[in-house]
């Protein structure tokens, strides 16, 4: 997959949709952000940082979650966090208030594999802000989620900036301040989606004004500014 | 100390997993029997046959079961998604890696647990304490630079092809140095003869050292981009 | 996108006439190479006829090393710099050694069988080790290069087995020369002797050269062929991009 040239910039605390079709880059995208993959050629500066260096460094401050759980089936969901608590430096008693976050205290001590997958999703949430990272980076999150863990997006994102591709534009529109529209690895010029014959270039949310966002903004002023 | 940390953490997990799992051990353990059995066997060996043809059939089955072990571990994370995972933290390739290594290492051992004792049954091979030691030599460099080349291979499309051709040339040195150390460690030479250089278990020592440093080198440009 | 017309602003026409007056030169060095191994170079008194293989035998082997070392700087290039000219010399390098080395193997074989009365079965000699491992690890090399994902992935895992393949030569020829001077086999002389007569070392010296060149040519060629290909590869994704992202009539 090759990304055309982008340009892309982030406040602090500010939440992305990524949208577009399957194919159109968003995954190649992420993976960018989140240090995963790297760039072929242009500069890419996370979190006040040139990202090819320092990348140990970067993603202790970054929490990513793809399209593969990478979690241990034969590990229960404890044993999980608590690895990955020990390989970010931090103690394993991170790993149980992580896990309650979730709504996953109850299933602790059963394995991954005994898991529903909205509960393995769920879990791999936990694991991306385990660490507390300033950035989190998302890739459709609310394919695999159950209802329960839709609902914790929002808590989740609290006081981090968030970079999130999904399908879903009503979770976007409601979670996000602004959206990205890919096609075919280059930005579109209408994010939201809707065609229009003219008019700005974001449509205001039908409803009663903008809905308020947990950290006090409205996404509705946002997208516009 | 933060690699020691997390070269730990990574072993005792792949330790618990396979515990867990119970698939690689049973493997293994089945493998060096019927080996030897098919030795007993094909070389129609008797008590005394089997003590000279022991260093050979030792570091046959050895090598086998190491490509083997080093195959599938590299295999099932790669499976889940989880070599990335661990990436995305701060605890750093080489210091992964080394886990890997080291949780490899410890399966080839508990292999070889039942590996002497058979070839001692079986085929009347002198086992001493130095045999043991200089097998245990082996088996570390062997795990270092087989698990470099598995993680190598576990990216490419011939898994199962490549590992054996890019480890086999390797191997080579420490299959003639290591069975000819074998070879004196069973027809009596004690641990006496590690002091004098060129001695078969000092010259194992030095590619222990060396493979293990060029596998941690390489460690960060195989497993991360 | 414009081809560019052929004529005295053509660049990639220029680079290919040069390139193919370079491999006539090789070829006409190859010749002279001939005339001096058969016409010029006395005959061996001890070993007959078969003697005339060492000069190329060992040119060859020269020349793999060369190659291989080439590898090495290119993998390095690579890892430390990113370096896509390393990654692509390398590749060139490992197809042209690889070829060498088969030449340089075979020709031992052919070459040792009579002379040596060498008994495969008898004794490895640590030369002719080292070569098989040698060949079995940059065929390795080409093979991850081009079984891993392709790109910047297959460019860093091949750049590593390059590294580390070159390290394990001496490796191995040590260890088996150590393992030889314990089982002493049949007198290996270094080819040729020590004492060679004039003659026949500027037998060999011309050899040397114009396998060099030959050596240098190829992976010039091959070189340039690759560079090519990428280019127009690079080519068509960009005007891939240019196409898709195209304003749908608006």
């Amino acid at each position: 997959m090759v990304l055309g040239p982008l340009d892309l910039e982030l406040a602090a605390g500010e939440r992305l949709a990524v949208l577009g079709d399957n194919g159109a880059g968003k995954t190649t995208l992420l993976r960018l952000l989140a240090t995963a993959a790297r760039p072929a050629a242009g500069r890419l500066e996370l979190l006040g940082v040139e990202a090819t260096r320092e990348r140990e460094r970067l993603r202790a401050r970054l929490g990513y979650v793809g399209h593969q759980l990478g979690l241990y089936p034969a590990l229960t969901a404890l044993e999980n966090l608590e690895f990955f608590a020990r390989l970010h430096g931090l103690g394993r008693e991170r790993a149980r208030p992580a896990l309650e976050t979730v709504g996953l205290g109850g299933v602790a001590h059963r394995r991954l594999e005994q898991l529903s997958r909205g509960q393995q999703q769920r879990l791999a949430l936990a694991r991306s802000v385990l660490h507390d990272p300033e950035l989190l980076v998302l890739d459709e999150p609310d394919a695999s989620l159950d209802a329960e863990g839709r609902d914790l997006l929002g808590a989740l994102f609290e006081g981090r900036s968030v970079v999130m591709a999904t399908h879903d534009l009503a979770l976007a529109r409601g979670l996000c301040h602004r959206a990205l529209r890919l096609r075919a690895g280059r930005e579109a010029g209408d994010p939201w989606g809707a065609p229009r014959a003219g008019g700005p270039s974001v449509r205001p949310r039908e409803g009663a004004g903008p809905v308020p966002l947990p950290n006090g903004r409205a996404a509705g002023a946002r997208a516009l500014g | 100390m933060r690699f020691a940390g997390v070269m730990l953490a990574v072993a005792a997990k792949d330790l618990r997993c396979e515990l867990r799992g119970k698939e690689l051990l049973p493997a293994l353990t089945q493998f060096v029997v019927l080996s030897l059995v098919i030795a007993g066997f094909a070389f129609d060996l008797d008590a005394s046959s089997g003590p000279r043809l022991s260093p050979g059939i030792l570091w046959l089955v050895l090598v086998f079961a190491g490509l083997l072990a080093f195959g599938r571990t590299f295999a099932a994370e790669r499976d889940v998604g989880s070599l990335e995972a661990m990436l995305l933290t701060p605890a750093g390739a080489p210091a992964i890696f080394a886990g890997k290594a080291l949780g490899a290492t410890v399966l080839l051992v508990a292999c070889e647990a039942v590996l002497l004792p058979a070839m001692a049954v079986f085929l009347a091979s002198p086992i001493s304490p130095a045999v043991v030691a200089t097998v245990l030599l082996a088996t570390v460099g062997m795990a270092w630079l087989g698990c470099l080349f598995a993680a190598l291979a576990a990216q490419t499309r011939a898994r199962e092809l490549l590992l054996p051709v890019l480890a086999l040339p390797l191997w080579i040195p420490f299959v003639v140095v290591g069975s000819r150390a074998v070879q004196v460690a069973m027809s009596g030479g004690g641990f006496g003869a590690w002091a004098p250089a060129g001695q078969p278990y000092a010259v194992l020592l030095d590619f222990d050292i060396l493979f293990l440093v060029v596998s941690s080198l390489a460690a960060r440009f195989v497993l991360d981009d | 996108m414009a081809e560019v017309p052929p004529g005295p602003t053509d660049p990639e026409g220029a680079e290919n006439r040069r390139l193919t007056a370079l491999a006539g030169v090789a070829v006409a060095a190859m010749l002279v190479a001939g005339w001096a191994i058969f016409v010029y170079a006395p005959q061996d008194a001890l070993q007959g006829p078969v003697q005339r293989i060492f000069y190329l035998h060992v040119a060859s082997a020269v020349a793999a090393f060369g190659c291989f070392a080439v590898v090495l700087l290119g993998s390095l290039a690579f890892l430390w710099r990113g370096s896509l000219v390393g990654d692509r010399l390398g590749r060139a390098a490992a197809h042209v050694g690889l070829v060498f080395t088969t030449v340089t193997f075979l020709m031992g074989v052919v070459w040792a069988k009579p002379i040596w009365n060498w008994d495969p079965t008898r004794t490895w000699d640590a030369r002719l080790t080292s070569t098989a491992a040698l060949w079995v690890i940059y065929a390795g090399y080409l093979l991850v290069r081009r079984l891993a994902p392709p790109g910047r992935t297959a460019m860093r895992l091949a750049a590593v087995v390059g590294v580390i393949g070159f390290v394990d030569v001496p490796v191995v020829y040590f260890s088996v020369e150590w393992w030889r001077t314990l089982h002493p086999g049949p007198v290996l002389t270094a080819p040729g002797g020590p004492a060679m007569p004039a003659p026949m070392v500027v037998a060999y010296l011309v050899t040397q050269a114009a396998v060099g060149l030959l050596c240098g040519v190829l992976v010039a060629i091959h070189y340039r062929v690759q560079a090519r290909r990428d280019a127009a590869l690079a080519r068509a994704v960009a005007a891939q991009l240019e196409l898709a992202s195209a304003p749908e009539g608006r």
